[in-house]
């Protein structure tokens, strides 16, 4: 190795462990502009029929109980303010809850798309978190695909008897994980790796994020845990109103 | 006074939560133009939800209620909304849009009257407020005392006949007590019809024209300040406390400084003007 | 003492400072339906044409309109624009890189005798060019976000004839928002003030009690809400009166030539 490449070996490393430590907000979010017009297009065309499927069935929820409306609000609030909060970690850096799995454990998959994708945009222009044209792309990892999974797990696990918060954290856990992959997915698929292509960019992606999404996976599991245990024991009369 | 017809008459008005909790056990009252009645008892006792009646937002199971002698029925629901308001206790329960304006427009839009009677009323309702300045303003960087009278102007706005005042001055500071017992007391001189709740009787009793008392869902009392504060056994049943006026007047009744005269004073310049000629 | 300082510079400093400035910003005046399409379209344009000179003019321009006439704090504007930076910082030197056993690529380095990172000058050029195009997207954004108060686009979407139920929650969601925001706080001080954030354990048990509460809280007034709502005579379709904000000829000129400035930009750097 020269000497040049040597440096350029040192700082990368050095590079590559700031990064590692490096505060990180909202890594999941896809930002604005940062997609080709095509891949904005085709998720948000894949999202479609999810949404619509979310909105009939509020649709069929409120056609019943017009009351609900006001609940429902409430709940789309709550993951926004939720999102918006900081939250414990051990490094000190900020970073915030997703509340895709607690969406999904509290409100089911339906109900979570349709409310996700009113906090994504809110998270847009409120939060400047994530973007307009990258709606398609986050509504499909953040509101769709990972509540999807936590909830087929956490049923999954529930049938099989597993020990509630055993269920609850691991439907967090992986949900929020599987949200990272997609995403991850999403960006090797607009940005291929010059040597090994889409597969070599999955893997590239996966690898960066992981110093950060791990962990935060982690926390999110348990405090989807706290949240939900505590809901159990203070509110059950206001939980049964939340299953649509 | 008493032989016209009045605006609103209630009969035995009954009403349980989800079947379970009676809120409501056979109320029966009627309510005058341009009375100004104090509500009061003790939490629980029936007052809210009786208001939320007679408003037509809950659906009594049992008794009646009409509007103008005429018997409310699921037709007519709008007309009791329309011509009774209620400023809810907490503002921000209450504020649903994002902009003054478009708060107080609500009600006449809900309406359905033209654009330009919105603007107007809107209009008119914020100057009586004195909140104009605010107009373009988000209810969220308001204020406590700014959002109550946002939540004012928002009944005024609908022009209400009759208008209900749910515990107004909780959680407001002494300055915004002060402006708003004044509003109260403008709408009052201009012959508006009002009801108020509250647990401070020295308000009710310096206020109020009439004085009904709830307790466990039931009318208990229902005079003028002057009677209702007399009967003990009533205030002990409602859990309520002799306005401060009047215990002083009994010190110095008893004392034999003031004559027995029953002449009890409303307010401290009616204090001022009794003991002035000792 | 310290720590504490800094939550509150971080809450106040970027989460709701768009609401914030939305409403103080002079181009409020302007018509919301109008700023939504300008902005949009610029947004679009550069993105489609991933072109860095088209880029530039849109960072240029937008910055200019929100923070000249609109008024808003050249600082601000700069603090706002370093919110999306890190996403940025992130996704673009994974752009540019790749990872490989083997020494390939243009450049590369041996890490940790593990694996190789390898670079490439035209990735490096398209890293760039990415960072320029999503900062011209996220300022096209901004010039609408910073300028138009969240309700007034809801209305415009609402005119676009998104689904009534849609528009319903939006509203509500937004205002219902800053109700929980104060409640909020309001429970997290007392858990502060009970030690409830002393070390990360409890943090997280803390957070989990807030959060619940927060929510239950909120869903036991749930039912008042919709109460005050009936009461002033709602029938299920929220209806507000809008200010009317009428387009002005001198605007639509504007827009027009910078939309035509940016294509000829784009066709003559092609």
């Amino acid at each position: 190795m020269s000497k040049k490449q040597k440096n350029l070996a040192v700082l990368a490393s050095v590079f590559l462990m700031l990064l590692t430590i490096a505060p990180v907000s909202n890594a999941m979010h896809i930002m604005e502009g940062f997609l080709p017009v095509k891949y904005c297009i085709l998720w948000g065309v894949i999202c479609v029929p999810f949404l619509v499927i979310g909105f009939m069935n509020i649709k069929k929820v409120l056609g019943n109980d017009r009351r609900t409306l006001t609940v429902l609000a409430l709940t789309g609030a709550f993951v926004f303010v939720l999102s918006s909060l900081k939250i414990p970690s051990v490094t000190g850096s900020c970073s915030h809850m997703t509340g895709t799995g607690l969406g999904a454990i509290l409100f089911g998959p339906c109900v979570t798309s349709i409310l996700g994708i009113i906090v994504l945009i809110f998270q847009a222009i409120l939060l400047a978190h994530g973007g307009l044209t990258t709606l398609g792309a986050n509504c499909f990892s953040m509101a769709i695909a990972g509540p999807i999974i936590s909830w087929i797990l956490y049923k999954l696990l529930q049938k099989a008897n597993v020990n509630k918060r055993v269920c609850i954290f691991v439907a967090a856990f992986l949900g929020d994980l599987f949200t990272y992959c997609v995403t991850s997915f999403q960006l090797a698929l607009a940005y291929p790796s010059e040597v090994g292509g889409i597969g070599a960019s999955i893997a590239k992606f996966l690898g960066i994020f992981a110093t950060t999404q791990l962990p935060l996976a982690v926390i999110e599991g348990i405090l989807t845990v706290v949240i939900v245990i505590a809901l159990e024991t203070y509110a059950k009369d206001e939980l049964s109103s939340l299953e649509f | 006074m008493q032989e016209k017809e009045p605006i609103l008459k209630v009969e035995d008005l009954h009403f349980t939560y989800n079947g379970e909790k009676t809120a409501l056990n056979g109320v029966d009252l009627n309510i005058y133009e341009g009375e100004k009645i104090a509500v009061l008892g003790s939490n629980g006792a029936g007052k809210s939800t009786f208001f939320l009646n007679i408003n037509g937002v809950l659906k009594s199971h049992h008794g009646d209620i009409y509007y103008r002698g005429e018997k409310i029925t699921k037709k007519n629901l709008n007309d009791l909304r329309k011509n009774v308001g209620i400023v809810f206790q907490d503002a921000d329960n209450q504020i649903i849009a994002s902009t003054v304006m478009a708060e107080v427009s609500f009600g006449p839009m809900n309406l359905k009257l033209p654009k330009k009677e919105v603007i107007s009323r809107v209009d008119k309702a914020l100057e009586y407020m004195n909140i104009s300045e605010f107009k373009d303003r988000p209810p969220h960087y308001l204020s406590g005392g700014e959002k109550k009278r946002v939540s004012i102007a928002d009944i005024i706005a609908m022009e209400s006949e009759v208008i209900i005042f749910d515990e107004p001055t909780a959680a407001l500071d002494p300055l915004n007590a002060a402006m708003l017992e004044e509003v109260l007391q403008k709408m009052g001189d201009e012959g508006r019809t009002m009801l108020i709740s509250t647990h401070d009787v020295d308000f009710a009793y310096r206020w109020a024209e009439r004085v009904i008392v709830f307790c466990h869902g039931k009318i208990i009392a229902d005079d003028t300040p002057l009677a209702v504060f007399k009967q003990e056994d009533i205030l002990k049943q409602a859990n309520l406390k002799h306005p401060m006026m009047f215990d002083v007047y009994d010190i110095l009744k008893e004392k034999g400084i003031v004559p027995d005269g029953d002449v009890y004073p409303k307010n401290i310049a009616e204090f001022q003007a009794m003991v002035k000629g000792l | 003492m310290k720590e504490k300082k800094k939550r509150f510079k971080h809450e106040h400093g970027s989460s709701f400072s768009v609401d914030y400035y939305a409403y103080a910003s002079h181009m409020r005046s302007w018509n919301a339906g109008f700023k939504v399409l300008f902005s949009i379209i610029s947004l679009l344009i550069c993105i489609a044409c991933n072109n860095l000179f088209v880029s530039l003019a849109v960072i240029f321009f937008m910055g200019f309109l929100t923070v000249a006439v609109g008024g808003l704090d050249l600082h601000h504007y700069i603090t706002m624009l370093l919110v999306p930076i890190v996403f940025l910082i992130f996704g673009t030197i994974a752009i540019a890189i790749g990872f490989s056993m083997r020494p390939v690529g243009q450049y590369h380095v041996h890490f940790l005798n593990l694996f190789y990172i390898y670079w490439s000058k035209a990735s490096l050029l398209k890293a760039g060019g990415l960072v320029f195009k999503a900062l011209g997207a996220v300022s096209a954004l901004y010039m609408m976000t910073l300028t138009t108060p969240l309700s007034e686009i809801i209305a415009v979407l609402r005119k676009a004839h998104i689904p009534k139920l849609i528009i319903e929650l939006m509203n509500m969601i937004y205002r219902y928002i800053f109700i929980m925001i104060d409640t909020h706080s309001r429970m997290k001080n007392s858990a502060e003030s009970r030690l409830g954030y002393c070390d990360f354990k409890t943090s997280c048990y803390s957070f989990g009690q807030v959060a619940s509460n927060l929510l239950v809280v909120s869903l036991k007034r749930g039912n008042n809400y919709y109460n005050a709502l009936e009461a002033r005579c709602y029938d299920g379709d929220l209806r507000f009166l809008e200010e009317e904000k009428p387009l002005k000829a001198g605007q639509i000129v504007m827009a027009v030539i910078f939309i035509v400035v940016l294509l000829l930009i784009w066709f003559f750097t092609r």
